[in-house]
Order: C-alpha cells, then structure tokens, then sequence
C-alpha cells in the first residue's frame, strides 16, 4: 500500500524512534478559583505544591479546554475571560503522546464583553458566550496561546443567558426568547461562515446545559435533549423526548462520558439521569440520598461518574449498571439552600486521584480513584471553589 | 444454614452447566462482534446456538467508534467476544475495562501474516497534530479472502473453547463457509486478471484495501490513513491529485463508511468520475448491495472493474 510517503523514509522514522531515550512522565495540575477572591491557584496535583497564582479582574469560573493545554477564566463580574496557558502539552501519538511541561502562565490575551458566561470547546474551536451582549467570539486554542485574538463573532437576537457551540464551517447558538428575554433562550440556530442562518430554529425551550461525548452534542430543553452531530459536514439535529415513565423535571447542566458514550445530567433537586442517546431506553434515573451539589464525569475510568451530596459524601455512580456504588465522606453538610454561588464543593479528577474542594475548610480533599478512600488533603488559603484538573502522562525526549 | 445455602447454590451451578453442557435446548451462547464482518462470520460459525450482538454496525466506521454504556452492559454479559485486533477497535480497551467481561476476547487476526504500515504522514514531530498512533501494522486483514478464512478458524476454535458441545456443529459451519470463500477468492482472481495491468491503479479515501492488494494485485491510493481518524493534510491531497493527473490511476470510489467529500474534490479536479461506493471496513444495511462479507467482496470487485472498463 503506497500511501504517497516512500518506505525508506518510514523506516528511517521508525529507527530514530527506537533509538531515541524516551522516558515515561506523568504531570497533573489543578487550577483553583475563589469563591470570594480575584485570584486563581496553579497547584501540582501530585505534590500540593502551589506552581503560581494569578489575579483576575473578578471571582472566576474555570473551563478547561479538550487538550488541556488552556484553562478559560471566565468572570461574569468583570466582564472578561482571561486565559492560563497549563504547561502541559501532549504531543500527537494518541494515548502513548509526548508530554512537555513547563510553569503554567497568564496568556497576554482576553476576551472581554459584557457578562460572560458558557464556554464550550469542539475541536480546538472554543466558543465563549457573552450574556449582556448576546454574542459569541469563538476562538482557536492554538491562536489563544500565541497571543491571538478571536477568529470571529457571532451575534444573536438579543442579550440573553446563552451558550453557542463551534461545529466546523457552523456555529450552534441559542435563540433568546424574545418577549422575555430575562427568561431562558428557546431553541438554537445554525448559522454558517457567512452569518446566514442554515433551516429553521431548533425548538428548545427552556435551555440550559451543553455538553459533549465523542461526536455527539447535547443540549437540554423543558422536554427532553436536543442531539446534535456532524453529517456530512453540516451539523444534524434531532430532539430526543424525556421517557414518559421518567417523573416530573427535567436536567439543566449536563457532563459528557470520557470513553464511554453517554450524558449525565441533574434531574429534580435529588437525582441525576443517565442518557444514552442511542440506547432504546435512553433514560435511566439514579436517586441520590440528599440534594445534588455537584457532579463530574471520570475521564480516564469510563466506568465511574461522581456526585457530591449535600450530606458532605461522594457518591460514585456506576454508569453501566446505573447505579451508586460507593460513597465517601469527606466534608461537613453544605446546604444547597441559599445563592447558587455560594460556596459548595466541586469535583475533579487529577489521574488516579478524585480532589473536591471544600471551601469552608480552605483545603482540597484528594480520594484515591482506585480505592475511593481519602488520600492526603491539600491546603488552599482563601475558598477553594471552582476546580479543573489537567495533565497525564507521556514520554519526554 | 449457611452451609446448606453453600451447598444449594454449589449444586445449581453444576445443574446449570450440565444443562449448557448436554442440552441442545440450551441457552444460546452470547457472543459479541466488534464490527458488521466480524459479525457475519461469527453467524455463519454459530447458527441458531448463539445469540449475536454487534457494537460497530452496518456503514459504522469502528476506527472512531464511542461505546456506550449499553455495549459495556452487552460486553460484561458476553461468553465470547470477537475482536479484530491490531488496533482497528480504538475503542476496545476502555470498553473491556469499564465492562469489567469476563468473556475471552479474541483477537481474530491472529495467525495471519499482517502487513506493515508503510507510511505514516503523520509521523513523529509532525506539526499537523493529527498524527495518531495506530501501531505497526494495518489492520484491515480481512480485505483478503484468504485472512477471512484465519478469521473463521478463529471462531470456530473459540466457539469449541467455549461451547464444548456444540463444537462439531461449528467446526461443520465454518467448512461449509469457507468453502463458499474459496469459491469467491477464485472469482475475484479472475476478475482482477480481466483487468489489463496497467489500469490497475485506483483511489480510494482511506488506506483500507492493503491486503486486497496484496493478494488480488491490485494498487489503491489513498488521502487519508490507515484510520479514519486522522485527516488528509492538503499537502496529502495534492500529491495525491498530481498522481492522478499524470494518469497513474484509472478509477476512483468513494467508501461507504467515510465522507465523500475529499474524494469528490480529487474527482473534481482532475476529471475522473467517481466510480461507485466500496465497502471497507462494514457491511451495507439489509437491503443494501454488501449487507454480507460475500456480498461485499462480490461488489466491491464487480464495482472497480466496471469502472475500470467505463474510464
Ligand atoms: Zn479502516
């Protein structure tokens, strides 16, 4: 098979290769907003050493992009995202990559507008929605990180509480409801590179939470999920209704399976449902012991999901039995009664380590994710909030 | 009581064995297929003594497949599961874990002569970012009949391992299927021989006929890789078009499992008419043109040697 590159310069690669001393390494580092203070912690994950801190203009919510190579500081109050380089970049050999590490850094560049919000990545296209404008910048991440500015801009109706996903040659954004335009948007337009709007609205109200799993998109409406693919090159969307057998609610944050295919939302105060788009029964709910402050996906054990309770336990979720099959305790109750923003723990996962914050404390607890038992905690001044986790392992040359 | 309920639950699972054992009414054994070829040997193999799931199904391209927890559930229940190995199932290994299956998977590639990937484009240090590491060898073994027949052998012993009893009943299906393969190995022998040799160059999107060449002599040219997961650089496409202008390939064809587009831009450009869809790495729907191995071998054959005859 004579896929155009000669034979000799294959084999001329693959001696180098071998040659070459490749040691293996594994970095992870967590980035840790405030819930009160500008600031945002870089801290090896591995060590709890603290690699650097940054001020921001606000209090910040943290998005990690796919790659892990940026982390999205988006401050609502502020009305700007700024941009942390991670220091860790994998190189492109799939899951036996290149790994370089280097200090993370404030990246020169951010993206104001008023009222920031979602920030959602799709193949290295991130788009970042601005509520109090009702636009959307979507940047490339490899451009971000050399300082550059967004790739372009698209507007929708109205200010409103939106989120916007980059797909190819096409740009999702929500429709904002028109007569009241402080309630939620109620459906999502395709527009395409030249701004023109591809078919009718995608109708979807009540909308609020995005997320992705391998090729699929999902958003959540009053009445089930709008599923969104790329076909053929152009995105194709299809509604997806709750079960009838499923109670009263419906989901509004949603995660994406890492490995496995599936969504995992909220569902009502105390349960999450897990979604299988393409399963006959694509809803299954799992009830949890108390209300829901928070939940993660695993990334690296496609088995696992984790929830955290407001009795201060970490539930793990088996998403192929559908099921809780451990829980943890790790904090003292925190209530969801009270402001959205007040602080509450937050999960992630840093390689073979669960860490969740816990806010009042000022620590970070960290659960080994094989055993699920505690590990050492991390000491965080100020209140540890928003959390993401970046890194993994690769040879170094 | 403890130890009569040991007892108990001792003497059902040895009730239940001597049933799988010595009953033909038994339950069917559950195998799982990765992909729509694998599937339709495992069915031919087994017959009605098992029940047969599918992860990757008809025009689904298992390079980029996404397992769901449904297929995990399916995997952790399996007796078999049948895989092609050499890394075409990207998917496999998270799938196996998060199943937690205690099935034996087998690597039915096993025991056939695998070919070297030539060429990686996307090699080391390459600043496209799309290079993946797809291993050393190509994995689309089963493009040649020959290799099928590797494959059916391999059912039939992991069937045999798994279901002593319905051992001669296998091993009598997958004869009288292979038979039928030779028969078809033979008709696409002649068919290539029909074609004069120096219009025996074609175009292709992705590396997937590597065997097919090399058993039937054929020469496939291709933008994308070895997977489909890695993206032709334009640079790719543009060797590839300038190959074609100085009039070294005779046909080209779209797959069923990748998008056209790629291949109708090459078409395009140089003003060679696509010359049909071939069937890569997954059967056609039922009612479509390659919905069995067989039938995929006798289109894709009887497709570039009507296009070849029509250039
Ligand atoms: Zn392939």
């Amino acid at each position: 098979m004579k896929h155009l590159l000669s034979a000799a310069s294959a084999l001329s690669i693959l001696a180098a290769a071998s040659l070459a001393h490749a040691e293996e390494k594994t970095a992870w580092r967590l980035f840790v907003s405030d819930q009160a203070a500008s600031v945002v912690h870089a801290i090896d994950a591995q060590t709890g050493e603290r690699l650097a801190s940054f001020d921001t203009k606000a209090p910040a919510s943290l998005y990690r992009s796919d790659s892990g190579r940026t982390v999205f500081a988006v401050q609502g109050k502020g009305d700007t995202v700024a941009v942390i380089s991670s220091g860790i970049a994998f190189g492109d050999h799939g899951d036996h990559g290149d790994i370089s590490v280097e200090a993370p850094r404030l990246l020169d560049v951010s993206f104001d507008g008023k009222k920031p919000s979602h920030v959602v990545d799709h193949g290295g296209d991130i788009a970042l929605f601005f509520d109090g404008e009702g636009k959307v910048r979507i940047v490339d991440e490899a451009n971000v990180l050399e300082g550059k500015p967004a790739i372009r801009e698209v507007a929708t109706a109205a200010p409103h509480h939106g989120v916007a996903i980059a797909m190819g040659d096409h740009v999702l954004a929500t429709e904002p409801n028109f007569e009241k335009p402080d309630e939620l948007p109620v459906g999502i337009t395709v527009t395409d590179r030249s701004g023109a709007k591809v078919g009718d609205i995608n109708t979807c109200p009540d909308l609020h939470g995005e997320a992705s799993s391998g090729n699929l998109i999902a958003i959540a409406c009053a009445k089930g999920l709008l599923i969104a693919r790329e076909q053929a090159g152009k995105p194709a969307i299809d509604f997806l209704p709750y079960d009838a057998t499923l109670p009263a609610g419906k989901s509004t944050t949603l995660v994406g399976g890492r490995g496995l295919q599936y969504f995992l939302g909220n569902y009502g105060p105390s349960a999450v449902v897990l979604i299988d788009p393409k399963a006959k029964e694509a809803f299954r709910l799992i009830d949890l012991p108390t209300r829901r402050v928070h939940f993660v996906v695993d990334p690296i054990r496609a088995k696992y999901a984790y929830v955290f309770t407001e009795d201060g336990n970490l539930q793990r979720i088996d998403v192929v039995a559908g099921k809780i099959d451990a829980a943890l305790k790790l904090t003292e109750p925190y209530s969801m009664d009270g402001h959205w923003s007040e602080p509450r723990p937050r999960i992630a996962v840093a390689g073979d380590r669960i860490i969740v914050s816990d806010p009042l404390r000022s620590v970070l607890h960290t659960v080994d994710a094989s055993t699920f038992e505690r590990t050492a905690d991390i000491a965080v001044e100020g209140k540890p909030f928003n959390l993401v986790a970046v890194g993994g392992s690769g040879e170094t040359h | 009581m403890l130890r009569k309920i040991g007892f108990a639950s001792a003497m059902s699972v040895i009730t239940l064995s001597s049933i799988w054992s010595a009953s033909a009414s038994a339950e069917p054994m559950k195998v799982v297929a990765s992909f729509s070829i694998i599937g339709d040997f495992a069915q031919n193999v087994g017959g009605d003594r098992i029940e047969l799931t599918t992860l990757v199904g008809s025009d689904g391209d298992a390079h980029v497949y996404e397992p769901s927890p449904a297929d995990a559930v399916s995997m952790s229940k399996a007796n078999v599961v049948l895989v092609n190995g050499l890394n075409f199932e990207g998917f496999l290994k998270r799938l196996v874990e998060a199943s937690a299956t205690k099935a034996s998977v087998v690597e039915l590639t096993k025991g056939i002569e695998p070919l070297k990937m030539q060429e990686d484009e996307h090699g080391h240090g390459e600043a496209s970012g799309h290079g993946h590491d797809h291993g050393e060898f190509d994995p689309h073994a089963f493009q040649s009949i020959s290799n099928a027949k590797v494959y059916v052998k391999n059912i039939a012993d992991a069937f045999c391992a798994a279901d002593a009893a319905g051992c001669d009943t296998y091993k009598a299906n997958a004869e009288a299927y292979t038979a039928k393969l030779d028969a078809e190995d033979a008709e696409v022998k002649a068919a290539v021989a029909s074609i004069p040799e120096e219009k025996r160059t074609i175009i292709t999107s992705h590396d997937a006929f590597g065997y097919f060449e090399h058993a039937y002599g054929l020469t496939f040219l291709a933008p994308e890789g070895i997977s489909t997961e890695a993206e032709a650089s334009a640079a790719d496409v543009a060797a590839l078009i300038k190959q074609v202008r100085d009039d070294k390939a005779s046909a080209i064809f779209v797959e069923n499992i990748t998008n056209p587009r790629l291949v109708e831009q090459i078409a395009g450009e140089t003003g060679i008419k696509v010359g049909g869809t071939l069937y890569s790495d997954a059967l056609s729907k039922a009612d479509g043109p390659a919905s069995t191995y067989i039938d995929m071998m006798k289109n894709n054959i009887s497709t570039i040697k009507a296009a070849i005859s029509g250039s």
